[in-house]
C-alpha cells in the first residue's frame, strides 16, 4: 500500500492544454473520489495515474517512488475500468487470475488467491463460467475481483457503477466501501456522480476543465463550498442561485436581487451594494405561511414520499425547497420559504469565489 | 402463410440458379466419377465401372505426386499470408504518411483475374527477359529459370500465391483488429503483460474468430488454384508444379479422361472437407465446448 503525489501535473495535446497544473496529495489507505462534469480531466488524470497516458509536465509518485516514466504494468496498481474490460475468451477464474499468470506465480498460488477473492466477492459457483453467460453485476465484481487478487499498492477505478442500474448501483457502492474498509488499500475513483462521491470518499477532489476546483471531506465541499461551481455540483438537488446586489431591507442588511426578490442574509455579510450570487440549498428552506417567510408562489409540488420538492416563484426568481412534511400545497398557491441566515453562501459575481 | 409463399417466390430464382448451375454439375461430376468416359478412346461411350477411377488414384504416381506438392504449396502460401497479412494488418492499424495509398495499391492485387496475375508473373520470371531474374543475376548472380528448376517454380508458384491473396488476409485483419474493444489491452498492460503475452493472451484469441474464417477461404482457394498456375509454369518442369487443379485440368481438357477427372474432382473436394473440419475441430469446437 502506498500514497500517491500528484505534483504540478500538466496535459498537453499538440498546442491544446487540457490539464492545468494538477495538484492533489493522497494518503496511504485513503478513499479518494476525483468528480466532475464530463470533460474536465478527471478519467484523463486517472489515466495518467495508471500510466496509459503520458503526462506533459509535473510528477506523479507513488509511494515514494516517481512514475512518469514507469510503463502500467510496474506501476503495481489495479484499475477496473467503465465496461469492466474482461477477457472474453477467458473465463471467470482465468481472468481474475490473469495478472497472477502474468507475474508467474505458481499455479497453486493463483487457485487459492482467485478462490478467495471469489468468496469475498460471491463469485464462487461462477468461476467456470465465461463474462457473456453473467450479469452486469457479476462481471463489475470479476473485475473487481481481477484488481484484489494482485493486491496492489492503489486501486484505480474509472466510473464502475455507470453501467449498472439505479439499484444494483447502490448495493455496489455498499460493497466497494466495505471492501476498502476490509483492505485498506489506498482508492482513486473516478466518478460524475456526486451521489456516489459524498457517499464513498474519504476525500473528494472537485475538478472542472482541467483543474481542481476544491479538495475536501464530503460534508466539507457540502457546507463551506469555496465557489460557484462547487456549491452547485455537491448537493443534489442542487442549491439555488440567485444573482443581485446587497442591500436594506426595513432597516435591515438583505439581499435584493435583480429582479427584485428580497432575501434574508447574515448580518455578518459582504459590504452594501457588492454584487453577489446568493446561495441556498433547497434543504435548507422550511415552508411556512407567507407572512413568516419570503413569499412565493407555487409552481410545481414534487413529492417522493420521503420529502416533497416545492418549486415556488417570486417575480421571475425561482427557488426550490425540500421538505421532509408532506405539503399539499398548490400551483398558484401563496407560501413563505423560511430561510435561516446561517444556512446562506454568498459569492462574489464576477469571480464566482465564496464570500465569507 | 401469405408471407411464407412470397417467400418462396423471392428466393425461387436464387434457388432454380443453384440447382442448375451447382446441384446438378455436382451430382453429375459425381456420378461420372463412377464411370470410365473418354469419348476419344477405344470404347467412347460412358461405362460404370464402380470404384475403380478411387481404386485406380491410390497406386497412380501422377495424382500422389500432385497431391504432395499441393499439400506443400497449400501449407506455405496459406502460413505466409496469414502471418504476413497480420502484420500488415497491424502496421495498417497505426497512423503513417501515405497510408491510404499505400493500402489502396497494396489491395489491387485482389481485383486482378488470375489468368491476369499468371500472365504478369510468367513475364516478370521469363528468364533473359523477365525483371526478377535480371535482377536477381546482376545483384546477386543467381540464375533464376522457373522452366528448368522445380524448387525455383514451386517457390515462384507459391510467392505468387501470396501476392495474390495476403491482401484478403490483410483486409479481413484489419476489420478484425478495428472492431476489438480498446480496454481488454489496457487492462492487459495494468495487468503487467507484455507486448508478446498481450500477442498471446489476448490478441490471438480475440481475433481468432475472423483468423480461422480467413484460413478457410485461403485453404479452399489454394487446394482448388488453377488457372495462376497454370498460366506460370502450365504445372512444370516436370510435375513440380502440377497442383490438384492443374492435375485435373490436364486430365479432363487435353486427355478428355471424364471419369477419372471427376473422380480426382471428388477426391480435392472431399480433402477440402476434411481439412476445414480438421482445423474447426481443433480449434473452434474446444472453445464453443467450454463456452
Amino acid at each position: 500500500m502506498a500514497g500517491v503525489k500528484i505534483k504540478d501535473v500538466v496535459k498537453r495535446y499538440g498546442s491544446v492544454q487540457v490539464m492545468h497544473g494538477i495538484d492533489i496529495d493522497i494518503e496511504d489507505g485513503e478513499f479518494v473520489v476525483l468528480v466532475g462534469p464530463s470533460g474536465c480531466g478527471k478519467s484523463t488524470l486517472l489515466r495518467m495515474l495508471a500510466g496509459l497516458e503520458a503526462i506533459s509536465g509535473g510528477t506523479i509518485s507513488i509511494g515514494e517512488r516517481v512514475v512518469n516514466d514507469v510503463p502500467p504494468k510496474e506501476r503495481d496498481i489495479a484499475m477496473v475500468f467503465q465496461s469492466y474490460a474482461l477477457y472474453p475468451h477467458k473465463t471467470v477464474a482465468q481472468n481474475m487470475g490473469f495478472p497472477l499468470k502474468m507475474a508467474k506465480r505458481p499455479k497453486a498460488e493463483i487457485d487459492e488467491k482467485v478462490g478467495r477473492a471469489a468468496e469475498i466477492l460471491d463469485l464462487t459457483k461462477y468461476l467456470d463460467r465465461y463474462p457473456k453467460a453473467l450479469s452486469g453485476g457479476q462481471r463489475q465484481r470479476v473485475a473487481m475481483g481481477r484488481a484484489i487478487v494482485r493486491d496492489p499498492q492503489v486501486f484505480l477505478f474509472d466510473e464502475p457503477l455507470s453501467n449498472l442500474d439505479a439499484k444494483l448501483r447502490v448495493s455496489m457502492r455498499v460493497e466497494i466501501k466495505e471492501l476498502h474498509q476490509r483492505l485498506k488499500t489506498t482508492i482513486v475513483y473516478v466518478t460524475h456522480d456526486q451521489i456516489e462521491a459524498m457517499t464513498m470518499a474519504d476525500k473528494i477532489v472537485v475538478m472542472r476543465d482541467g483543474r481542481v476546483e476544491q479538495i475536501g471531506a464530503p460534508l466539507d465541499l457540502y457546507d463551506n463550498p469555496q465557489n460557484v461551481f462547487v456549491a452547485g455540483f455537491i448537493g443534489s438537488p442542487s442549491m439555488n442561485f440567485v444573482k443581485g446586489r446587497i442591500g436594506t431591507h426595513d432597516g435591515k442588511k438583505a439581499f435584493v436581487s435583480h429582479k427584485g426578490l428580497v432575501l434574508p442574509v447574515p448580518e455578518t455579510a459582504a459590504d452594501e451594494g457588492r454584487e453577489v450570487v446568493y446561495g441556498i440549498r433547497p434543504e435548507h428552506i422550511r415552508v411556512g405561511s407567507p407572512e413568516s417567510g419570503v413569499p412565493m408562489n407555487v409552481v410545481v409540488v414534487e413529492p417522493t414520499g420521503s420529502e416533497t420538492q416545492i418549486f415556488a416563484r417570486s417575480g421571475e426568481d425561482m427557488i426550490d425547497a425540500i421538505v421532509k412534511e408532506r405539503i399539499s400545497a398548490k400551483p398558484g398557491e401563496r407560501i413563505g420559504f423560511e430561510i435561516d441566515p446561517v444556512d446562506v453562501r454568498l459569492f462574489d459575481d464576477k469571480t464566482q469565489q465564496r464570500l465569507r | 402463410m401469405q408471407s411464407n409463399r412470397l417467400g418462396w417466390i423471392l428466393l425461387a430464382p436464387t434457388l432454380v440458379i443453384l440447382f442448375f448451375f451447382g446441384v446438378v454439375p455436382f451430382f453429375y461430376v459425381l456420378w461420372l466419377s463412377f464411370h470410365q468416359w473418354n469419348p476419344f478412346a477405344v470404347d467412347p461411350n460412358i461405362i460404370y465401372n464402380g470404384a475403380d477411377n478411387f481404386r485406380a488414384l491410390v497406386f497412380d504416381q501422377g495424382f500422389l505426386s500432385s497431391l504432395g506438392v499441393t499439400i506443400a504449396f497449400v501449407f506455405f502460401a496459406v502460413l505466409s499470408e496469414v502471418i504476413l497479412g497480420y502484420f500488415l494488418a497491424q502496421a495498417f492499424m497505426k497512423e503513417f504518411p501515405g497510408k491510404a495509398i499505400f493500402r489502396t495499391v497494396h489491395t489491387l492485387p485482389l481485383i486482378m483475374a488470375p489468368i491476369i496475375v499468371g500472365s504478369i508473373w510468367k513475364l516478370m520470371t521469363t528468364p533473359s527477359i523477365g525483371i526478377i531474374p535480371t535482377v536477381l543475376d546482376d545483384w546477386f548472380g543467381y540464375d533464376l529459370n522457373i522452366g528448368t528448376s522445380a524448387l525455383a517454380a514451386f517457390t515462384v508458384t507459391v510467392i505468387m500465391d501470396i501476392w495474390h491473396w495476403t491482401p484478403l488476409v490483410t483486409l479481413t485483419l484489419i476489420a478484425a483488429l478495428a472492431s476489438l474493444p480498446a480496454d481488454p489491452f489496457e487492462q492487459a498492460q495494468i495487468d503487467g503483460a507484455n507486448k508478446r503475452q498481450i500477442f498471446w493472451h489476448i490478441t490471438l484469441p480475440m481475433i481468432a474468430p475472423a483468423l480461422l474464417a480467413t484460413v478457410f477461404i485461403r485453404l479452399m482457394d489454394a487446394l482448388r488454384t488453377v488457372d495462376e498456375v497454370l498460366m506460370l509454369t502450365g504445372g512444370g518442369p516436370g510435375s513440380a508444379t502440377r497442383y490438384l487443379g492443374v492435375h485435373i485440368f490436364k486430365e479432363v481438357f487435353p486427355k478428355t479422361n471424364y471419369g477419372y477427372g471427376s473422380a480426382v474432382s471428388i477426391i480435392v473436394l472431399y480433402l477440402t472437407i476434411v481439412a476445414c473440419w480438421l482445423l474447426y475441430a481443433a480449434l473452434i469446437a474446444p472453445r464453443n465446448k467450454k463456452a
